[in-house]
């Protein structure tokens, strides 16, 4: 009868909370819907040779793709920048190469700045100027310099705006003053894929450098590479995470965003991350996909994972979940035209997507997506309950106040600095642990999360909150970071975990959530092959509007209970009172 | 960071080479004159082969073929920091895998002899072959197991069948 209750109790919750979502986000537009301006495509092109990278042994070309509205009198608009990654540059009949200029009897450039086109239509459209570079030149020579090309790549980007901050002032060749004044250089957004995602990364921090003479006001690093690890401070930022990527098999970009949550105090910018289950590399690439003409397209899981045929999420078996080319484009286009409208555009009405509040939008094409995000650094927009950083945060957290358990074994720090283990997963491969994945060319360490698990129905986790700090009225939602470690072997394989959320106020009255009432984040990570499956935490965000029967102007600790499933382990992180970005 | 990846003679190979390779074509800084090697030409140089084999039937994804061991002798002197000491060095090995095509990827290639990274690859215009560059002669040893992986995960390293066999006086 208890349990029929409480059966009955989380019904009623789930419908609550779906029909507040809907009444709160149902209006929410699709980011990725076609706008209502006509667009126009050109190129300019300077020449195979015409860029020479600093301290890099081979020339790059200048040779980009704008999209633009066709109707320009609406000006300036704000500005996409685009880089692609890593890939053959040229090729002949079905025969790819590597070398640049292609100087082979009749070899052709690869073109792979063209492979994002179905993004920067879409942008175009709803008023964004969209510009796409190629970098063949890069990648012809990159595996000689010690960063891989970061350095290279950031520089033809600040070549790139500082050729269309020509045509934006003075105009010139092959656009004469075509785009004078319409190009809004102070709101400029970023997107790079792979190696393209660490020169996007790396761009904004070149351009900080020499006293951001452009306004990158977002940085979207695509199924990125993080060797060197820089970090984005005061920008916003989404890196997408393909989960079945056969390329960046450990997802090393996931440093981005763990790296730049507490890195600068008082960073107004909001950060995300958005892991795509099914997703792979090269799909989100017109031209390296297979159903490309060109040579060197692939399904990179299947051709570079070994055994990956035969994998049940990421394979070709029976019941997989990979999604397909325009499936997994479509994920690329809701999330990327989201981020740049909202942080780029200023159009806030997509933000809930971009915070895992509304859901993804119908241009997705899928919703077995997860977003995390981490919330400004703005009091009135986050306060850290427990970063999880190191030791003394087992017994006290971030607020100064107690941290108890009971029942939980183990209960230690894992990932982030020394002492901590360097990897949380000891006994698996860097590739199924992306957040401590190491980087051949920097010390850092990775994050530092809650390695955890319960062994009967008493365990909790408790966080207290001072007296002074307890008001979390002006809150959207309670949030943390968690992955089922599918290598504890109290989590059942395929089995979703649960456990429930409560708070508790000064008068000792208390609410609680199961975490599944609100998000699927609690999935036992799926796949059997190499590189999966993957811990990767995933943002819960549970609305404080749940919390009915507790004082949100006087909450005193925050606790998750663990008496859903009588055993369990997870890894766990970032626990915050926080709202969306305003 | 597991440092059993970076550590003795390895962590030389994997860093020095890398640090000197960080200005591109100015690379090999040369010790008395201040001329430099570009990586260019080192990778061009004529080397002595030490230990090669071929197949001609290609085994696995990558369709390796065999590899190649080269002795390098470096037109000018270099002072290159091998297991924490600055040393002079007028030699270099090239460890070449051969086979693909090799797919461009964003992880690069890295070339193994057992245990040890020999370095990251490079791959020629073709993408036929997959080379890196040592100053460590202690990686080059009879019997050596030649591999190739995407990233520095060991599990996914893919090794050529043959192990390395020095030739005649390089035993």
């Amino acid at each position: 009868m208890r349990h029929l209750r409480n059966y009955i109790h989380a019904f009623c919750l789930t419908a609550l909370l779906l029909v507040s979502a809907g009444i709160a986000f149902g209006q929410v537009p699709d980011p990725g819907a076609p706008g209502p301006l006509a667009v126009t495509r050109e190129e300019y092109n300077f020449g195979d040779t015409a860029f020479q990278p600093s301290n890099f042994p081979g020339p790059v070309e200048l040779l980009a793709s704008i999209h633009y509205p066709t109707n320009l009198s609406g000006g300036p608009f704000p500005l996409i920048v685009l880089l692609h990654g890593r890939h053959a540059t040229c090729f002949v009949g079905g025969t790819q190469l590597l070398q640049w200029p292609c100087t082979a009897n009749n070899s052709q450039p690869i073109p792979s700045y063209k492979g994002y086109d179905y993004v920067s239509e879409v942008l175009a459209s709803h008023g964004y100027v969209v510009v796409s570079i190629s970098a063949n030149g890069v990648n012809a020579v990159d595996n000689r310099v010690q960063d891989l090309g970061a350095l290279a790549r950031a520089e033809l980007i600040q070549k790139h705006l500082d050729i269309l901050k020509t045509f934006n002032t003075t105009g010139g060749a092959p656009f004469g003053t075509k785009f004078v004044g319409k190009f809004d250089m102070t709101r400029i957004g970023t997107m790079g894929h792979s190696r393209g995602g660490e020169g996007v990364v790396r761009h904004y921090v070149l351009n900080d450098s020499v006293g951001a003479p452009y306004g990158i006001k977002a940085v979207f690093p695509l199924a990125p590479v993080d060797f060197n690890r820089f970090v984005v401070n005061n920008a916003a930022l989404n890196v997408l995470l393909p989960y079945c990527d056969g390329d960046v098999t450990d997802l090393q970009g996931v440093h981005f965003y763990d790296d730049a949550r507490y890195n600068v105090p008082g960073d107004l910018a909001p950060k995300h991350y958005v892991l795509v289950m099914g997703a792979n590399h090269n799909f989100y690439n017109t031209i390296w996909s297979p159903s490309s003409p060109f040579p060197g397209a692939t399904n990179d899981w299947l051709a570079f994972v070994a055994g990956g045929h035969s994998d049940t999420q990421c394979g070709t078996v029976a019941g997989n979940q990979r999604l397909t080319e325009a499936q997994q484009r479509g994920t690329g286009l809701a999330y990327m035209s989201a981020f740049f409208r909202a942080y780029v555009g200023g159009e806030n009405q997509f933000i809930p997507i971009l915070t895992g509040d509304a859901p993804p939008p119908p241009s997705a094409q899928t919703s077995n997506l997860f977003v995390s995000y981490h919330a400004p650094d703005d009091p009135n927009l986050r306060l850290d309950v427990n970063r999880l950083l190191n030791d003394t945060n087992l017994t006290i957290n971030t607020l100064g106040a107690a941290v108890t358990q009971t029942g939980l074994t183990p209960y230690e720090l894992c990932g982030g600095e020394a002492p901590q283990p360097q990897r949380c997963l000891p006994d698996q491969p860097n590739a199924r642990q992306p957040h401590t994945t190491p980087s051949a060319r920097s010390p850092k360490r990775g994050l530092s999360q809650l390695k955890t698990g319960w062994n009967n129905l008493t365990g909790n986790y408790n966080n207290q909150l001072p007296a002074a700090l307890g008001n979390v009225s002006g809150f959207q939602a309670i949030q943390f970071r968690v992955s089922v470690n599918f290598a504890d072997a109290r989590n059942l394989a395929d089995l979703a975990q649960e456990f429930r959320v409560k708070l508790t106020d000064a008068s000792g009255s208390s609410t609680s959530v199961r975490v599944s009432n609100v998000s699927q984040a609690l999935f036992f990570p799926p796949g059997k092959v190499g590189p999966v499956p993957k811990v990767v935490l995933n943002t819960v965000r549970v609305p404080l509007s749940a919390f009915g029967g507790v004082n949100l102007n006087a909450v005193r600790s925050v606790q998750f209970t663990f008496d859903e499933r009588l055993q369990g382990a997870i890894l766990v992180t970032d626990v915050a009172f926080a709202s969306a970005p305003q | 960071m597991k440092r059993t990846l970076i550590n003795r003679c390895v962590a030389t190979a994997i860093i020095v080479l890398p640090l000197l390779l960080a200005s591109g074509s100015r690379v090999f800084a040369q010790n008395s004159n201040n001329k430099e090697v570009p990586v260019k030409e080192l990778l061009r140089l004529p080397g002595r082969v030490l230990a090669e084999t071929k197949s001609a039937r290609p085994e696995g994804d990558l369709r390796l073929t065999g590899y190649r061991v080269e002795e390098l002798k470096l037109p000018r002197t270099l002072n290159v920091e091998i297991r924490g000491q600055q040393i002079a060095v007028d030699r270099a090995w090239r460890v070449t895998v051969t086979g693909g095509p090799f797919p461009v990827r964003a992880l690069p290639a890295v070339i193994w002899i057992d245990d040890q990274i020999v370095g990251n690859g490079i791959e020629n215009e073709a993408l036929s072959q997959v080379s890196a560059i040592t100053f460590d002669s202690s990686l080059i040893r009879e019997g050596g197991i030649v591999s190739i992986s995407y990233g520095e995960d060991k599990e996914t390293r893919v090794r050529v069948s043959q192990r390395v066999q020095l030739k005649g006086e390089n035993q």
